[in-house]
């Protein structure tokens, strides 16, 4: 062959060859752990989650971020990103240290006593914690009794309270004070404190476990009420803006309180706290000072930054496949620069269960539209919606709801699924897809009519225009007429897909991500018919299947962990079999980092731990 | 002269009134996100979110909150409810939907990178248009006033977040070929002024680029036109030097388009037109908040800004038309 013509394939050959590289990981290998290949991490790019041996204290390290943290509130905090910044800040009840499966005792001394049949729950309280200044005093079991109430608060926008706490006896009741006083916390008849070191949940019935799992949550971090009160009385709560901490670093402030290292939207300054004590936690908590710049608007710049430069980690934003590949070849960069870390979240296509001709309607009877619903999962091309995100590194194709890691994942059917023939076939079964769509009504084996005119509703931006763009083309293949409306993230969720009374026929742009290592965190609220609500709706296909909401709410008070396995997974699989969506992946965070970073990531919010993270040469 | 700049003020307040309006309308009538389920979070309750809604005051109706807005902004009393939603005024523009920060703090926290980067982007885009457009009217038909045109075209065809990422992937210190001008978010790492300034380099440079090509070929026109009028050729007849016939006589008169773009351009920037240069080089400006700001449908602050940014160009254009009195005796203001 001539050298021209080599060297014009030269660059086809590589791509080739790295799409080998890529795609010859995730199946199995010698070495490969379990974890890593169920979530599709081949060995080379597993984060760490532990720190090394030789791992020293000092410096400075920079965070890159292209948005903010939700909350700094820990009373309304409900984000991963939001996440990092609470596990190195606050020590809540139970806590997450990097490689943890299930949550460690944190302000708890111990874990909890479940007594009662699962419905009274005690905590001891850690000795020796203590409030960063101004406060500067230890914490007592009222401090978290406030934390829990005061999220009650309008002015403390929690989203989960009420879902995973509202077991609590008397709820209700601190939920209707609330709606008539709105600037004080209820109290919650429920929670008890016999002493300062003693915290005691009444539960109405057996819900311990998700109670338990709960209260890792940043809601359980202690909140001084003498302190905050003042704060939670100005509406919106100001007490954002003068958070008090308890782990091993704090938000920069002033004598006051006032936190001076925020500035939203642009950076958070975490500084060592000086009231913590390293001999009362398992954090090492190794860095000086932590940086968070915020704004980073392009990742691939921002990676190429980290990648290039020192004493840097991403945060909230991928690499681009670009840099992933660049990476992956590790010519410019080492390849251990780049980590996978499973998100516990799943990403889906939202089919509207409500509407024809996915719902009964139109002619079309319940039986017929399901036959539809599984014509379009069988007919998808799941592999090529996967690779909108970037490939195999950022997760394997899902078959089911419940992701890797949690509970019931392997009950559900792990990675090859429940056994359903619709979800075998990950690159799609036209044949199958027709078979359905015959059984259906649809003689020609594709949708016909107008019944098949709908509209779908998705993001306006990359990725998930991609992901939108390329399910469009694969459901005009199946005979649909799709007219799709891209619009922006928050418009798409807050006006459409999340309002059940305008919801379109296919939101594409929909998942869920586990609040904690439990499987009734990732099904009951997205799939459960209880959990449709008319404003804020995450039930987006409104599945409401009398059978599965009854298992759902009956598997809620299940307190052994592997009939809580089981049970759930089972729930996957009746979920699954009702066809309401068309799973594509479980997600995988990817994360980058500067080669003088020894970043230790944390399973559970799947970023990397801030206080476990250290440099080489601080 | 005074009756005019006071006349000037009254129609500029009258117009900050309008584009409050507007802007209040375009937010209302055109789809946008729902602030108070953004500001509730993912799984809130339908009583959370109308809970949430009455706090943020927007459960009354738009007339009122246009209402309370401008009393707060403009007026020190408490009407139309506006000591209960975010206090009572003046300059008070609310707090933001999202952090419930101040926007008057908000503002202010992101205007001296703006300031900063406008105002470099000035000297540069001014240091090298100008004598570039003099040059090349003076050198008409030349092979250097034909390469500087092609050049002045490339650069006003470049769109500048491209030019600005080439430039990052060429000069930047940490990404780029050639490691000379410190990259990405340098700014946010500087602590002193001239660090700040030395961050700043390549977004001055990048920014400067099309405004700087745009004057030159805006002056060069100019200029062709005047140096062919009657009172070039008198001055040439007089004997006087012809570096002054240039500078002197002929650039003075032609000058007059560019302060008017000076002017409207230095406040369309200050208004949050940097925005793609604040976006490439993580600049924490104006222009990158009300990006933020307009996709999380934070009204005070889009409006907040919006309202600055309206303040900005009425006083640019108004210092502008008074600069032209100076600079050109056939103009008189009544």
């Amino acid at each position: 062959m001539r050298l021209t013509r080599l060297r014009l394939l030269l660059p086809a050959l590589l791509l080739v060859a790295l799409v080998g590289v890529l795609s010859s990981c995730g199946g199995s290998d010698s070495g490969t752990s379990s974890e890593e290949e169920s979530a599709g991490i081949p060995s080379e790019f597993k984060a760490p989650t532990a720190a090394p041996d030789n791992a020293q204290q000092g410096g400075t390290l920079v965070q890159l971020n292209e948005g903010d943290i939700d909350y700094m509130d820990p009373g309304a905090a409900y984000y991963q990103v939001t996440y990092s910044v609470t596990l190195a800040t606050q020590r809540t009840l139970m806590g997450w240290p990097p490689d943890a499966t299930q949550p460690v005792p944190d302000l708890a001394a111990d874990q909890p006593e479940v007594t009662d049949g699962g419905k009274t729950v005690t905590f001891t309280i850690r000795d020796g914690i203590k409030f960063s200044p101004p406060v500067d005093r230890e914490v007592t079991s009222e401090d978290v009794k406030y934390a829990i109430e005061r999220s009650l608060l309008p002015g403390v926008p929690n989203g989960y309270t009420a879902a995973y706490l509202g077991d609590l006896e008397g709820f209700k009741e601190a939920e209707q004070a609330v709606a008539k006083n709105k600037t004080t916390a209820p109290d919650i008849s429920g929670i008890e404190t016999p002493d300062d070191k003693t915290l005691v949940l009444h539960l109405t019935r057996s819900s311990s476990t998700p109670v338990i799992q709960a209260l890792s949550l940043p809601v359980s971090a202690p909140v001084p009420e003498e302190y905050a009160k003042k704060f939670d009385a100005e509406s919106p709560s100001t007490y954002g803006e003068h958070v008090t901490f308890t782990g091993p670093y704090m938000v920069e402030n002033n004598s006051s309180g006032e936190l001076t290292g925020y500035t939203p939207g642009k950076e958070i300054d975490l500084v060592r706290n000086p009231n913590w004590d390293a001999s009362s936690d398992y954090r090492p908590a190794y860095l000086d000072e932590i940086k968070i710049q915020e704004g980073f608007a392009d990742p691939t710049s921002a990676s190429q930054k980290i990648l290039s430069g020192d004493s840097q980690i991403s945060g909230d934003f991928p690499p681009s496949k670009t840099i992933v590949q660049e990476v992956a070849t590790g010519n410019k960069y080492s390849t251990d620069q780049m980590v996978a870390v499973p998100s516990g979240g799943n990403r889906y296509i939202a089919l509207n269960n409500t509407l024809p001709p996915f719902g009964p309607g139109k002619g079309l009877t319940a039986e017929q539209a399901l036959n539809v619903r599984k014509a379009v999962i069988a007919g998808s091309d799941r592999t090529a919606l996967r690779n909108t995100r970037g490939g195999e590194l950022f997760g394997p194709v899902a078959t089911h709801f419940i992701p890797p890691l949690i509970p019931g994942f392997e009950e559900a059917g792990g990675l090859e699924g429940p056994n359903l023939d619709f979800v075998q076939n990950p690159d799609g079964d036209a044949k199958l897809s027709a078979s359905y769509m015959k059984k259906a009504g649809f003689k020609s084996g594709k949708c016909e009519g107008s019944i098949c005119d709908i509209t779908m509703v998705g993001d306006d931006a990359p990725p998930g225009k991609d992901t939108a763009t390329v399910f469009q083309n694969q459901l005009e293949d199946m005979g649909f007429n799709v007219n799709f409306q891209p619009v922006a993230h928050d418009i798409m969720y807050t006006k459409f897909c999340s309002v059940p009374s305008n919801e379109p026929q296919v939101c594409p742009n929909v998942g869920w991500i586990k609040d904690f290592n439990d499987p009734q965190s990732i099904l009951q609220v997205p799939f459960s018919g209880d959990s449709i609500n008319p404003s804020n709706n995450s039930n987006w296909p409104q599945l409401d299947d009398p059978a599965i909401n009854k298992a759902i709410d009956q598997a809620v008070t299940i307190t052994d962990e592997q009939q809580r396995a089981e049970t759930w997974g089972k729930i996957d699989d009746q979920i699954m079999a009702q066809a309401p969506a068309v799973p594509w992946v479980w997600d995988n965070d990817v994360l980058v980092r500067s080669e003088d970073v020894n970043g230790v990531a944390n399973l559970f919010n799947g970023e990397w731990d801030l206080a476990y993270t250290s440099l080489t040469n601080p | 002269m005074l009756r005019y700049i006071v006349r000037r003020v009254l129609w500029g307040i009258a117009l900050l009134f309008l584009v409050s309006a507007v802007i209040f309308l375009i937010f209302y009538v055109f789809p946008n996100a729902d602030p108070a389920k953004l500001r509730a979070g993912r799984q809130a309750n339908p009583a959370l979110i109308e809970q949430i809604r009455e706090q943020l005051g927007l459960s009354d109706p738009i007339w009122e909150q246009f209402l309370r807005y401008m009393t707060q902004v403009f007026t020190p009393f408490d009407w139309f409810g506006a000591a209960e939603h975010g206090g009572t005024g003046p300059l008070n523009f609310g707090r933001s939907f999202q952090s419930n920060t101040p926007v008057k703090e908000i503002i202010l926290e992101r205007l001296p990178a703006t300031a900063l980067l406008v105002a470099g982007a000035v000297v540069f885009w001014l240091l090298m248009g100008l004598p570039t457009g003099i040059i090349s009217a003076v050198k008409r038909r030349t092979l250097l006033d034909r390469v500087t045109m092609v050049t002045s075209l490339a650069f006003i065809s470049a769109p500048v977040f491209w030019l600005g990422l080439v430039a990052l992937y060429l000069f930047a210190s940490d990404v780029g070929v050639i490691h000379i001008f410190p990259g990405i978010g340098s700014y946010l790492d500087a602590e002193t002024f001239w660090a700040k300034c030395w961050s700043l380099f390549l977004p001055w440079l990048v920014l400067a680029a099309a405004t700087a090509a745009i004057y030159a070929r805006y002056l060069r026109s100019s200029m062709i036109d005047v140096m062919s009028e009657d009172y070039i050729r008198t001055a040439r007849a007089k004997g006087v030097a012809e570096r002054n016939v240039i500078m002197r006589h002929g650039v003075r008169s032609a000058i007059t388009p560019i302060v008017t773009l000076l002017g409207l351009d230095i406040g369309l920037l200050l208004a949050g037109n940097a925005i793609l240069t604040e976006s490439v080089f993580n600049i924490p400006g104006i222009g990158n908040e009300i990006v933020i700001a307009i996709r999380r449908s934070d009204l005070p602050v889009i409006q907040g800004i919006v309202l600055f940014g309206a303040f900005f160009i009425v006083t640019f254009n108004l210092i502008v038309d008074i600069a032209y009195a100076y600079l050109d005796p056939r103009v008189r203001y009544q």
